[in-house]
């Protein structure tokens, strides 16, 4: 329980980081989203990994606290990433391409 | 390490010698950074590789008692090392299913000093019955002293390493001038774009992980890197007693008295330190003249569970058991020394924080790779002639080969030799260690011999062969095979059989990918290592030029 609210909150975080990327955008929706969504997804997204670093200073005081965010940030930026290197291959490799 | 092949107006200079900065000092001393990440990463399961390098040993369902085995060995002790001027012993706990002891033999000599060190069974206090060997202490001490030279040398070559890892982050930091754009960017099949691409995210993502661990590794090693302000600061021998007492629990041998008085319970003490700090929180007793009427017993807490290795300990008499010291804070820059060394080192961490470490490290083993083979693939399409590449550019390709594919092989083989050396032959633990430069130094042969890309799936398929069959090895010459191990619940040996599956199919998959890869050429003598179909990869290129303003690299 310890690990598992944090590491949502940063898997959550980077995926709307990751969605408010014009290059992203662009690969995922063909076109940028609008200047509002983008905004929003931005804010959502730092909110969320400043949520995880709460709970996790707030639980484990700021030395444990501040390895274990470190952590968390690192993977979960690593599987969105890898998310959406995957989602691009599949959809590149379909027959009919957005 | 941007590529910028156009001449750029004015401004582009830092970035440019901070590009050369990166590749240079990334590559020079590469191969040993990528030995002292990989080993390192595997480091932070070295309690874990022990128990399972000594398979005699039984799984440990729980911890057993610290004070009662606390007891035990000290009796065991003072048969085994009689009129030691010092013991000390680490006692078992969840990832330790043995008591580590070391213990000063009185000097023959007289200015010498002679160690002793051996495991013992926390539940009988006998020394252990299992096969000699070092288990994962190998690898922990590989990768900050290496091995066949002197522990200093190997430290201040690793000093040296860890420098140049500085200066390539600090560096590569400020030549990924599109940082935050990039973030999540990665163009497949582009040759040297998607390696780039690939360096940049294993570096980015674990940017905060891979700085503490560099800067922490130098911090760990400064009294031997940076003596000079410690000799300034303390010149007798009380002052540098004081400042060993502020870095560590143990407490200096005085002068016996000569008068034999034996040692009050052990057990008692360590009752005492776990009223203190709770249950299964001390680490390690320490006694110096025991059995003597001068004995002092020290009682230091571990590292579980507290983001620091400043010492803390409870001193007490030896022969009445009397509480004499509490040791529980030292200076404020001896603490930030013992966070630095603490952070490094990871031991206070509970599982999940350890395979955080374990794959974040992992990450930085893998930016170390790409990095060495970019320096190549980067190269390759500058090369006059492809087909006779100059000396330099071969070199460091072999050498790639052998310090990143052969070395999944030979840290492998070191397993296998733990299960099929003969557990009687004489300096075993040695051997166990000979194989694996052995096998290491086998791969270099091989690399050299072989053509490049053969050179590098043969590896790769031996790494990912050697792995896959290290359980089916374990089934057959141990009584722990998976199947039992997972009805036991023993997730130690569980573990290790399903992480090397887990590595086998890391490498052959990687060996796959190479073998698929058709080299292209494209826009002169440009080579790609990824593979990815030519056509989709035109038209993905159209696409991402069409729909961005900026333009990749072709």
């Amino acid at each position: 329980m310890t690990h598992l609210l944090p590491f949502a909150l940063c898997l959550a975080g980077f995926a709307a980081l990751a969605l408010a990327m014009d290059r992203q955008q662009h690969e995922l929706f063909g076109r940028s989203l609008p200047k509002p969504t983008t905004r929003a997804l931005r804010t959502a997204g730092s909110a969320a990994l400043l949520l995880a670093l709460g709970v996790l200073v707030g639980r484990q005081g700021w030395g444990l606290g501040l390895v274990m965010f470190s952590g968390h940030t690192s993977l979960t930026a690593g599987i969105v990433h890898c998310t959406l290197i995957g989602y691009m291959r599949r959809a590149a490799g379909a027959p009919a391409r957005r | 390490m941007k590529t910028a092949k156009a001449p750029r107006p004015a401004g582009q200079g830092i970035r440019q010698s901070m590009s050369g900065l990166h590749s240079w000092t990334g590559l020079l001393l590469g191969w040993i950074l990528y030995a002292m990440f990989l080993t390192g990463t595997v480091a932070y399961f070295k309690d874990e590789l022990s128990q399972w390098m000594r398979p005699e040993l039984a799984h440990q369902t729980e911890v057993p008692d610290p004070a009662s085995v606390a007891q035990r060995i000290a009796d065991e002790l003072a048969g085994v090392a009689p009129g030691s001027p010092q013991w000390s012993m680490r006692l078992p706990d969840a990832r330790n299913n043995s008591v580590y002891a070391f213990w000063r033999t009185a000097p023959r000599t007289p200015g010498q000093r002679g160690f002793g060190e051996g495991y013992f069974d926390p539940a009988t206090g006998r020394t252990v019955s299992a096969r000699d060997t070092m288990g994962g202490d190998f690898f922990y001490r590989f990768h900050f002293q290496f091995h066949y030279m002197p522990v200093l040398w190997g430290r201040w070559i690793a000093g040296a390493a860890a420098m140049f890892m500085l200066v390539a982050i600090v560096s590569g930091v400020i030549t990924h001038k599109k940082i935050f754009v990039d973030f999540f960017t990665f163009r497949w099949g582009k040759g040297q774009r998607s390696w780039l691409d690939a360096h940049n995210a294993l570096s980015v993502f674990g940017l905060p992980f891979h700085f503490m661990i560099t800067y922490t590794g130098l911090v760990t090693l400064m009294a031997l890197y940076m003596p000079w302000g410690e000799q300034a600061a303390f010149k007798s021998q009380a002052e540098r007693r004081q400042l060993t007492a502020e870095l560590s629990a143990f407490i200096q041998p005085g002068q016996p008295s000569g008068r034999s008085v034996p040692l009050a319970p052990v057990a008692d003490m360590v009752r005492q330190a776990e009223e203190r700090w709770g249950r299964d929180a001390v680490g390690r007793v320490t006694a110096t003249n025991p059995g003597d009427a001068a004995a002092r017993v020290a009682v230091a807490r571990g590292d579980a569970g507290r983001v620091s290795m400043s010492p803390q300990y409870l001193e007490f008499e030896g022969t009445t058991g009397r509480l004499v010291a509490v040791h529980e804070g030292v200076g404020p820059a001896a603490e930030t020394r013992g966070v630095l060394y603490a952070l490094h080192l990871g031991r206070f961490s509970d599982s999940v924080t350890r395979w955080l470490y374990f794959l974040v490290s992992l990450a930085g083993t893998a930016m170390v790779g790409t990095g060495l083979v970019m320096w190549i693939v980067k190269r390759r399409q500058k090369l006059p002639d492809p087909d006779r590449p100059h000396l330099g550019f071969r070199l460091v390709e072999r050498l790639n080969i052998a310090s990143i594919a052969g070395l999944s092989v030979a840290m492998t083989a070191f397993l296998w030799g733990n299960r099929l050396l003969p557990p009687g032959m004489a300096e075993r633990a040695a051997w166990e260690i000979h194989v694996f430069f052995i096998v290491w130094a086998l791969a270099l042969v091989h690399a050299v011999l072989r053509p490049v890309r053969k050179a590098w799936i043969e590896q790769l398929w031996a790494a990912a062969a050697l792995l896959a069959l290290l359980p089916l090895l374990n089934a057959l010459t141990t009584e722990r095979p998976l199947w039992h191990s997972l009805a036991d619940g023993d997730w130690v040996f569980a573990g290790m059989d399903l992480m090397c599956w887990a590595l086998a199919a890391l490498h052959a998959a990687l060996a796959i990918r190479t073998a698929r890869h058709r080299p292209k050429v494209r826009s002169g003598v440009q080579k790609t290592r990824s593979g990815g179909a030519s056509d989709r990869e035109a038209t993905d290129r159209e696409r991402m030029a069409g729909a961005l303003p900026r333009k990749g690299e072709a």
